[in-house]
């Protein structure tokens, strides 16, 4: 089989990376990369745990896409949330709304809300409904993943003053 | 589930492209947004030895704005970019309403309008994985000689499920479809075959470039039932367009979708509100005449006895969601 290389940007840090050419994103970031947060469900595209955010910050589903469609992108995935040991927003949203059962679909749910909130800080519930319908979460029932999506807004503020005080 | 050996191949530009399809011919398979050929390689439906994608094709992903008040939208534009553009929107809402309808914002994100037109039947043995298959006999799909959804048919069953033909054939979109040497316009209520196997009448070296969608100022509606309301596949589906305003609707147009192997053009039922108007007895008579042009029904996604029963109730809603506009 035919080896290629590539260069693929992870939560900041570029990789050169020789791929073949039925490797999905999702084989590269958990088996090449060793990034084990991004989880392997169905992989037909009904679940949602394999969400990542692309360079515009849109959830894509890794496990549906070639790595080579991949060659010089950069991409977000739930280990690049936190910056200097902080969580990010929507993460400490997540704990503080107990929006976390077993956990194995959180960083799927994380991501895909992480690209809502980019597009939208303050969505809908139309728009928390829309962006949020391509992930599944068996455990919670979505009501508390909502709680803290409409509260993530709220968080990010109180740190942000936080921190200039 | 591991993708089946296959050389993935990248072209830059839609010349490269058809010359690749030319070379490659049955044994490539075009990946645009790779949503469904993904799906299918990872149930060994789909076993190309070339995968070739589109994706880095500009040519085939603008919107272009027509003299005529028309649009001509590449088949390789995203979703999602539809989802947002404005002009589809003001111009053709029933139409945005269907792209948005398709699967979940994370597939919409990187699945494109072509892939959408040519998406492939489905059924629910083909569904299942290759281990699950062989303990029940090979399909006309999968090398055999039957279909499992109608056992006496010579015919595959599978249904086409594709949401965006449908508002697409009410208003009258044609398709260019090119290869290596030459380029034909067809109109994309003559794009699809009954017939599951073969379902479009796509040429193996051909590759579809363009929608073009003319101006159209007549009320439109689009309606899909699913199990989940943004995500699952369609249950059963509707387009529906009308001239005139208010009960007068001089010319209809109703596409069922998810029914069969190909989308449905209703036309008895269309006949009887041009000619009666969109009374509640009128809709009530059209819907009555529906049942016969389903032609065999099956199960996908919801019981046949189901699908009959929503392909009634969405020309009723349809139709008086027209009559409201
Ligand atoms: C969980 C899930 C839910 C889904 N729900 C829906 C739904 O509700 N409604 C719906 O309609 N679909 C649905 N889909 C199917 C699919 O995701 C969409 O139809 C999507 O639009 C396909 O686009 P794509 O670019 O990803 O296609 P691809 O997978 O790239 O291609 C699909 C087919 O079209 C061919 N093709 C692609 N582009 C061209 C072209 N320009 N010319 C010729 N042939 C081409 C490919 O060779 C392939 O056979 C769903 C899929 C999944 C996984």
């Amino acid at each position: 089989m035919a080896k290629h290389m590539i260069s693929l940007t992870i939560n900041g840090d570029t990789y050169d990376l020789v791929v073949s050419d039925t490797q999905t994103l999702l084989d590269v970031i958990r088996g090449d990369i060793g990034l084990k947060g991004t989880k392997r469900g169905c992989t037909t595209g009904a679940c949602g745990v394999c969400t990542i955010n692309d360079s515009k910050g849109r959830a894509i589903l890794s496990c549906m896409t070639h790595v080579l469609e991949w060659d010089c992108e950069s991409i977000t995935t739930i280990e690049g949330l936190e910056s200097n040991g902080e969580l990010d927003a929507i993460q400490r949203a997540f704990i503080e709304y107990g929006a976390v059962q077993c956990g194995s679909c959180t960083p799927g749910v994380i991501m895909s809300a992480k690209a809502l909130l980019n597009a939208h800080p303050q969505p809908t519930e139309e728009q928390i409904n829309e962006a949020m319908s391509g992930v599944l979460c068996r455990c919670t029932g979505h009501v508390k993943v909502k709680e803290a999506i409409r509260n993530a807004h709220r968080i990010r503020e109180a740190s942000s003053h936080a921190a200039t005080d | 589930m591991l993708l089946p050996d296959h050389q993935y191949l990248t072209v830059d530009s839609l010349s490269d492209c058809l010359k690749a399809l030319r070379e490659n011919g049955e044994r490539a398979q075009v990946v645009a947004g790779g949503t469904d050929v993904i799906f299918n390689m990872r149930l060994k439906l789909f076993e190309p030895d070339v995968a070739l994608s589109i994706r880095r094709v500009a040519e085939l992903q603008q919107v272009e704005e027509l003299p005529d008040g028309g649009l001509r939208i590449g088949a390789g534009c995203r979703l999602v970019d539809l989802v947002e553009h404005p002009l589809v929107n003001e111009r053709y809402p029933a139409f945005a309403d269907a792209v948005r309808a398709v699967a979940s914002a994370h597939i919409r994100n990187i699945a494109t309008l072509g892939g959408n037109i040519c998406l492939k039947t489905r059924c629910w043995y083909t569904n299942n994985s290759e281990q699950w298959r062989q303990g029940v006999k090979e399909c006309f799909k999968t090398d055999g000689e039957l279909c499992h959804v109608i056992k006496s048919s010579s015919l595959c069953h599978a249904i086409n499920n594709a949401d965006t033909p449908l508002p697409l054939i009410t208003l009258g979109a044609v398709l260019t479809l090119q290869n290596a040497d030459q380029r034909r316009e067809v109109p994309i209520a003559e794009f699809y075959r009954k017939d599951g196997m073969d379902h479009t009448v796509l040429a193996p070296d051909e590759l579809v470039t363009h929608v073009t969608l003319p101006p159209v100022a007549d009320r439109t509606v689009f309606l899909k039932i699913a199990a989940r309301q943004g995500m699952d596949f369609s249950q059963a589906a509707i387009a529906a367009r009308a001239a005139g305003t208010g009960a007068d609707a001089p010319q209809v147009s109703l596409v069922l979708g998810s029914i069969s192997m190909a989308p449905i053009q209703l036309d008895q039922p269309a006949r009887t509100v041009e000619a009666q108007g969109l009374s509640d007895e009128a809709i009530e008579q059209a819907v009555a005449q529906v049942r016969a042009e389903l032609g065999e029904l099956t199960s996908l996604y919801a019981r046949a006895s189901y699908k009959s029963h929503l392909a009634k109730v969405l020309v009723r809603r349809a139709l008086k969601a027209l009559r409201e506009m």
